[in-house]
Parts: C-alpha cells; structure tokens; sequence
C-alpha cells in the first residue's frame, strides 16, 4: 500500500465518520398536539437563560429551578395567580368564587370553592381531595410523622390541621390552621412554588410509597405522571427532548378556561450568553427572551426595535448591605450608623440599576419593594442623604481619630477598615461596592472590594456568610410579594442563625414578628410590617439598596407578552399570547 | 507494536487515576452543592440540608467518597448529578453532539492546512504565500468567541436578511423542537444548516494554527538531499513534491491534529458556548462547575482524558505508519 492509497483509505473513512456522526442524533419523533383548536395558530419559541430542568417535581430540591417554574406555571394549577403589579388575585378559571378567610379562636379557616368544570387533562375531576393530598404530602420532612425528608419546604402546611373536601362532587374544599398563617394564599398555589397535585396518580395509603414517589419525583426524560395537566398547557413526554435542551406544550384539550391561542409554546434553553440570546432573537430564531439585564444587552436590544420590544421592570429581589455585627469596629452602632450615612445610596443607584431605567429608585424598606403598595419609606432623614460630616461625629464620638491617611483609627479596634465582599463575576454588584469605597474614604472609612466565592457556602468554608468570616457583604434576598419568610433574617439569633448573617436583633422585633406572620388581614399586616422595618432602621445590621431590575424582550408579531418579574415569570400569561 | 500500544494504555489507566483523583480533590475543595439553597426564602428546614449531606455522601470520608466513585466508574457506573440524572445518560449523549460539531470542521481544516501549507512552501514568499500567511494569523490573532460572533452577525444575519428567508442559524443543533414533529430531508437539511456557522468556525480557526506547521514541515523536506536525489533521478517536480515531499512533511502535523482532535473531543467550549450546542463543553461548564457538581467534572474529565490518550496513542502508530522508519517496541 503506497502513501496515497492509504491517506486517500483514511480520508475516505475520516469523511464517512464525519457523515455518520453529522447523521447521528436524537432521533426524537412526536406526533406534537393533537388537540388543536380553530382558532389557535403559530407557534413561540422562549429562549430558556437559566439551567434545563433535570426533574420536574417542584417540591424538591432537584425541581426547584427557574426553569421547572416556568414549564409548570401553565401545568400545575393553582388556587392565586400574583400579577406583574404584585397584586394577588384567585385564579377564576380554577375556583368558582373567591376563598374566604375566617379567624376564630386562635384559628384560622379557608374555604375553597372548585369550579365545576375544572379537570385534569386525563378527565378526572379536580377535587377537594387534590388539596388534601398537596397539604398531606408537604406538610412534614420527618418519616416518623408519615412527612418526606426530601421536601424542600413545609412552609405554612405545617401549620394545617385539616383539609377536608364536601358539597357537590367534593367541591369545596375547607382547609383549618392550627394557627393563623398570614401568607395563607401562597399554598395550593402554583406561582409561588408548587401548585396543586394530581391525587389520582401520586397518592397511595403508605406514607412511605408517597415520599419515594416525591424523592424520585418527576424526571425531565420521563416528563409528567400520564403527561398530566391541570392547566392551560400539556407536557407530553414525547415533548421534550433533552439532548436538544428544548420542551414543547401543548394545549391542554380539557383545558376549561381561555385560550391558548398558540398551537405550541417551545422553551428552548439558549444559555446564559447575552449575545446569543439577542441574536437569536435578532434572526429570527428565538420569540421571548428573559436574560439578566446587562447593560450592552439591554442597549442592543434597543437597537432592534421596531421588529423587537422590550420592557426593563423591578423585580423581587434586593441588593443589600449586611453587617457582620460580632466584627469589632461593626459591633458597634455609631460606626454602623456613620458607614451608613456616608453612603450616598442615590449615586449607588443611578451609577447601577438607574443606568437600565430611570424608574430605578433608592429601597428604603427591608420588608417591603418600592413597587409594592405596601411600601412605606421608614428609612431617617440621616440615612436618605450623604452625610459626612455627621458620620465623622458619630466616628468621633465613639473613640476613633482621623489617622495622617485620612481614615478612623480607634485605639482598641485598630484602623477601620473594612472588607466589602460579595459573589465573583457579578458586575453590578462589584459596580455598587467600587462606587461606595471612595464615599466612604469621605469620611475617613477604608473600605476594600474582595469576590469571595464562597460568600454563599456552608458554615464549613470559614468566610462564608453562614460561618460568619466577614466584615461587611453585598449580596440580594430573592423574595415573593409574601413577606412572612423573611422572619429568619432578621430574628434574634436566640432563635438559631437562619438567615441572620448580620447577628443582630431585638425582643422588640422578634414579638412583632410573631404578630406578622400571624396576621391575616393584610391592612394589620402591612403596619407590623413597616413598623418592624422602621426598627431595623434604628439596629442599621443592613441597608437596603436597590431592586433588582428584569429584563423581558420580544419579537412584536407576538401579543401578550408582559414582564411579571415576580416567581410566576415571563410565561404567566402564555395562554393569552398571540401571534400574527 | 501491539506491545507499545498496551504498554501505552497502561500507562495511560494510572494517568486516568492520578488526574482524577487530583480533580476530585480540587472539586471537593471548592464546591459546595448546597450553597444555592442556603439563601433561599423561605430558608429549607435543617432536616433538608441533612437529607441532602446524606444523599450526596458529603458526610463520607473524602478517600470513601472518591473510592465509591471510582468502583462505580469501574463498573460502568459514572454516578448521579446532584439532580439525581445518571451522568452516563447525559455524558455519551453530550459526546455524540460534540462529535457532530468537531468531525466535518476537523476534516475540513486538515484539507485546508494541507493545501495551504504545501502551497505556501512550495510558492515561498510568493504573492499566494504572503496572502495565506496574513490569513494564517488574522485568523490565530482571532478570538473565537469574537469570530463566531462575527459570523453571526453579519453572515447569519446579514445574509438572511438578503435573502429574506432563514439559510443560517445561530442557536442549537436544530430549529427548536423540528426534532419532535418533523422527519425526513426537512429535518436533516435543518441540521445541516445548523451545522454551516460553527463548522466554518471551528474549521478556520484550527485550519490557521494547522497551516502553520504543515508549510514549516513542508519547507524542511523541500530542501532535504533525498528531494534533491530525487529530482536528480529525473522525477518530474509534482511527483517529488507530492510522493516524496508531502508524506514525510505530513509527520508532524499528524501529531499536532491528532493532539488538538483529542482535545477537542472534551468541548469545543467557546464555539459550543456562542453557538448553543450542547455538547461537552457546556456540559461541563453549565452542569458540571456552575452546578458545583463533581460526579458531572469527573465524568467529563474521564471521557475527555479517555480521548486524549486515545488520540495520542493514534498519533504514535500513525508515525509508524507514515515513516517506516520508526519501529515501536
């Protein structure tokens, strides 16, 4: 064999190899919906930024997931929807009137009332028995009390004694609290984790059989038990192709509300690369996109319109200052008040988020968001200006003096100077804390960036927040327009660490957070609320910043879309989506 | 060389532990699979985060924990993401979609630098020469990332918008979800054109580095005694090129390929990334280190290592092969 015929035998068989791996791949095949309507048309493709979904079980550590919340917001149904504007409302496709509340007696009961025509999309009714289930199987993460370990959470159906069905076809639905729970409308629905669930294929007489079903849950490859639906969209299994990263839903044919008028929604993940999500959408290929805002992305965006539109909003989530407060220097209330009031938090904004809109405006609240109606400013006039002069006095007063460099000293406590850490690779974050070093070089504060990357580890890697091994940090609480889980962070460290990594609280607030969490006429509870936050105010352990923004954009032959930055995410209204 | 290519694979089992091994200390170092769940609101009950230690085997000694791995690998056994999917399931199917993306481009680019580089010596300092070395490293001075968004920009966009319909696409392996309702050439056809922007990528980027070293290869040869032998024997110049030139020049390229194709089995990364493919690259990436997912990088590692050595031992027996020469024993 001579030279050429052996490189012209390996370039043969390169070349074949090449055709047959080019040929190879999923050979996924489906007979897509079958359950298309006359009036449904098109189809939208959203481009997915956060992980694909590896199971599609919500209750458990694996499902919880963006991107699970985003297929299943149009699957699980669920007792209240939260609008964009952060409003809660009952879903009325499900329910046939409004729940109603009463307390009594230290307890606290709510009826439902389902609607007669609501079913799963196997035909069976969905009942009282489906909430009972959903109560039963998330109600505990100890075996020994028939509960399931790999719960996720058991938030508020602890506090359930009983959820019994009666009326007509098991109906009404009557749910009884041990004790009054004031975010009572965030269970049974499906925009706030969860959803209900379907009783005829989970449920079983053995304790133990329903957490191995729940531990297993719902894996992507296998999709939903019987491709089950109790909402306006169907995942089949034969929808989702996990080498391709993309599901497609379906209408639901036993769907009893409105729409969809879409004949397919597919969510396609596309990464988290900014310039692929707008050139995606830039050619055509992508429908909706929701990434992280980015400064450039959001300015390329722009550059597309009229074919493309976009929306900036304020989301959820807040950028905060914490305080270590077992720190020596941070310890201390005046330095706690004076790094306070050198920080010009108007400039923080408008050198961050303000550069995305000209909505962005200082938070001057913990429990509650700017956009909220809830929202009181309780911040002191001290803390809504840059005041250095005051913050020197405050220095001052509490023993420290101006070194030959400009900042404190203080003869126990040595030089202040102070470490700002925060998460590796973020740059809005890393933005905040390099517009707030030379401020508070005004008043003689040294402070210094450092990304920790194990800012959010466990209590086992020495500077993470839950050990305790940092001076000051940056860094956002992810929240729901229900505001009683923030208990944990801002508790007396008597009750356990939780998420307390300032270390700081008072008697007066946990008792007011005992009545908050137990409040369940909203008007009583907002004033619990900003009564509290005005007393974090007075403890200064952290300092709001700014609202996170969000960032939706679209082609504009779809109508429909809006922003809802809240956990029901950018497909909370899918179903009323058309396209031309 | 049968005994040279077990010998070599030998070799190449304790390489596979010892760079395991230190990737799983590094890994076990760093990642904290729990991190994402300490800040979440409501905060998960404490009997959570035990379940999970339990689960995940994070209470084991850290020599148990790389043991139960390794005896798992050795049964075929790559064990679970922190999601509970068995890596295995993911890792063969992510390597076949990286397989896709890397066959046509590697060969495209071995074609290419052949003939550019033999060109290029051949016409030294010629016009054709001068063209193709600026080319050379334009294109090895190119950041890929920068490149392939290039591509997209103005060839995708740019070239459908010229012709008013969709002939190049930037994002995944095919038209979102046409896998699931669609068959035939209507499918494949889209695949190919998936197939178009990172190929020309991929294949142009590795052609330009390849180009390099097949000229200087071919500049060696072109001016060895046995060239001027055979010219003097009366070949005529193409035959002495091509027989005599080319297949002594094409020794070293052989291992640069070999090495760069093993390579390229563990992710193109960068080309992946920017253009949505999700093959090994992003897999370890996105699954693997943003997941802080250690079964995920050892898998990766594994598999990628696996090539690697596969390759490297190809590049030996074809030296063999292309330079009778060399004898392994």
């Amino acid at each position: 064999m001579n030279l050429s015929r052996r490189g012209t035998a390996l370039l043969a068989t390169g070349m074949a190899g090449a055709m047959v791996l080019t040929a190879c791949g999923s050979d996924d095949e489906g007979s897509g919906n079958d359950g298309q309507a006359a009036d449904r048309s098109g189809q939208v493709v959203f481009g997915e930024s956060t992980d694909f979904p590896e199971n599609l079980f919500p209750n458990i550590a694996a499902g919880n997931a963006t991107s699970t919340a985003n297929i299943l917001n149009g699957i699980l149904p669920g007792a209240f929807n939260v609008l964009p504007d952060f409003s809660i409302t009952h879903n009325e496709d499900l329910l046939a009137e409004e729940p109603t509340l009463e307390t009594e007696g230290g307890t606290q009961v709510n009826t439902y009332v389902i609607n007669d025509d609501a079913v799963w999309s196997d035909g069976t009714p969905i009942t009282a028995d489906d909430f009972e289930f959903t109560w039963r199987s998330g109600k505990s993460t100890d075996p020994a009390e028939g509960g399931c370990a790999s719960l996720l959470s058991t938030t508020g159906y602890e506090q359930i004694e009983s959820v019994e069905g009666s009326g007509d076809d098991n109906k009404t639905v009557t749910v009884t609290y041990t004790s009054p729970f004031a975010d009572w409308q965030s269970l049974f629905s499906g925009d706030f984790g969860g959803g209900i669930l379907p009783a005829h294929l989970m449920d079983d007489e053995d304790p133990a059989v329903v957490c191995e079903t729940i531990t297993e849950g719902w894996p992507i490859a296998e999709g939903l038990p019987e491709d089950i639906s109790g909402g306006p969209w169907q995942l089949k299994a034969d929808g989702i192709d996990v080498g391709t990263q993309t599901v497609v839903l379906t209408p639901n044919p036993e769907w009893y509300g409105e729409g969809p008028f879409l004949e397919r929604l597919v969510i396609q993940n596309i990464g988290n690369d900014p310039t692929a999500a707008v050139q995606g959408l830039q050619n055509g290929e992508i429908g909706v996109i929701y990434p992280q805002p980015q400064l450039d992305l959001v300015d390329q965006v722009d550059g597309l319109a009229p074919e493309v539109e976009s929306d900036v909003t304020f989301g959820l989530s807040f950028e905060h200052l914490d305080f270590q407060t077992q720190d020596p220097h941070l310890a201390s209330l005046p330095v706690r008040q004076a790094f306070a009031m050198a920080l010009d938090r108007e400039e923080i904004v408008a050198q961050t988020v303000g550069q995305f809109s000209s909505d962005a405006e200082v938070l001057q609240n913990r429990i509650y968001f700017n956009n909220q109606p809830q929202y009181e400013d309780t911040a002191p006039e001290d803390y809504k200006q840059q005041n250095v002069e005051k913050a020197k006095q405050l220095l001052e007063g509490d023993g420290y003096t101006l070194g030959p460099d400009g900042i404190y000293t203080h003869p126990q406590r040595g030089p202040l100077q102070i470490q700002l850490d925060t998460t590796a690779a973020n740059p809005l974050r890393q933005t905040t804390i390099e517009v707030m070093i030379p401020q508070l070089k005004e008043a003689g504060i040294g402070a210094t960036f450092n990304a920790n990357p194990d800012i959010f580890a466990g209590a086992e890697k020495p500077t993470s927040l839950e050990a305790g091994g940092f001076q000051a940090a940056v860094f956002a609480w992810v929240g729901s327009p229900f505001r009683s889980a923030t208990q944990s962070i801002y508790w007396s460290p008597e009750n356990g660490l939780g998420q307390n990594y300032s270390r700081q609280g008072t008697a007066e607030i946990d008792a007011l957070y005992d009545q908050f969490v137990q409040e369940p006429d909203p008007d009583a509870q907002t004033e619990l609320g900003n009564q509290i936050d005005a007393l974090l105010w007075e403890e200064v352990a952290t300092v709001p910043l700014y609202q996170k923004p969000t960032f939706i954009a679209f082609q504009s032959s779809i109508q429909g879309v809006e922003d809802n930055s809240t956990q029901a995410g950018p497909l909370w209204n899918s179903e009323t989506w058309t396209v031309e | 060389m049968l005994f040279f290519a077990i010998r070599r694979l030998l070799g190449a089992v304790l390489v596979l532990v010892g760079s395991s091994f230190l990737v799983f200390a590094l890994c076990a170092a760093s990642f904290d699979p729990l991190s994402k769940y300490y800040t979440l609101q409501p905060r998960p009950p404490e009997s959570f985060f035990a379940n999970m230690r339990e689960e995940l085997g994070l209470n084991d000694n850290f020599f148990l924990r790389y043991w139960n791995w390794l005896s798992g690998v050795l049964t075929g056994d790559f064990g679970e993401t922190i999601n509970g999917t068995p890596v295995a399931d993911q890792l063969f199917a992510r390597l076949g979609v990286t397989s896709r993306l890397i066959a046509a481009a590697v060969i495209i680019a071995v074609i290419l630098a052949i003939i550019v580089g033999v060109i290029g010596a051949v016409r030294q300092y010629k016009p054709s020469d001068y063209t193709f070395t600026f080319l050379a490293y334009l294109l090895i001075a190119l950041p890929t990332f920068w490149f392939a968004a290039l591509l997209k920009e103005f060839i995708a966009v740019g070239l459908n918008d010229a012709f008013g319909r969709q002939v190049f696409f930037t994002l995944g392996e095919e038209t979102a979800a046409l896998g699931l309702y669609a068959d035939g050439w209507e499918l494949w056809s889209d695949r190919l054109a998936h197939l178009i922007l990172p190929t020309i990528s991929l294949a142009l980027l590795s052609f330009a580095a390849w180009s390099r070293f097949q000229r200087a290869a071919m500049l060696d040869v072109l001016g060895s005694d046995y060239m001027r032998l055979a010219r003097a024997k009366g070949l005529t110049y193409r035959r002495t090129v091509v027989k005599h030139g080319l297949r002594n020049a094409l020794i070293p390229l052989t291992t640069v390929v070999a090495l760069g194709i093993g390579t390229l089995f563990g992710g193109a990364i960068i080309t992946e990334q920017v253009f949505v493919w999700n093959g090994m690259g992003r897999y370890l990436l996105e699954d693997g280190i943003g997941d802080n997912d250690i079964n995920v990088v050892l898998g990766w590692l594994l598999v990628s290592a696996v090539f690697v050595v596969v390759f490297n031992l190809i590049a030996d027996l074809l030296y063999a092969v292309l330079d009778p020469r060399i004898r392994l024993s």
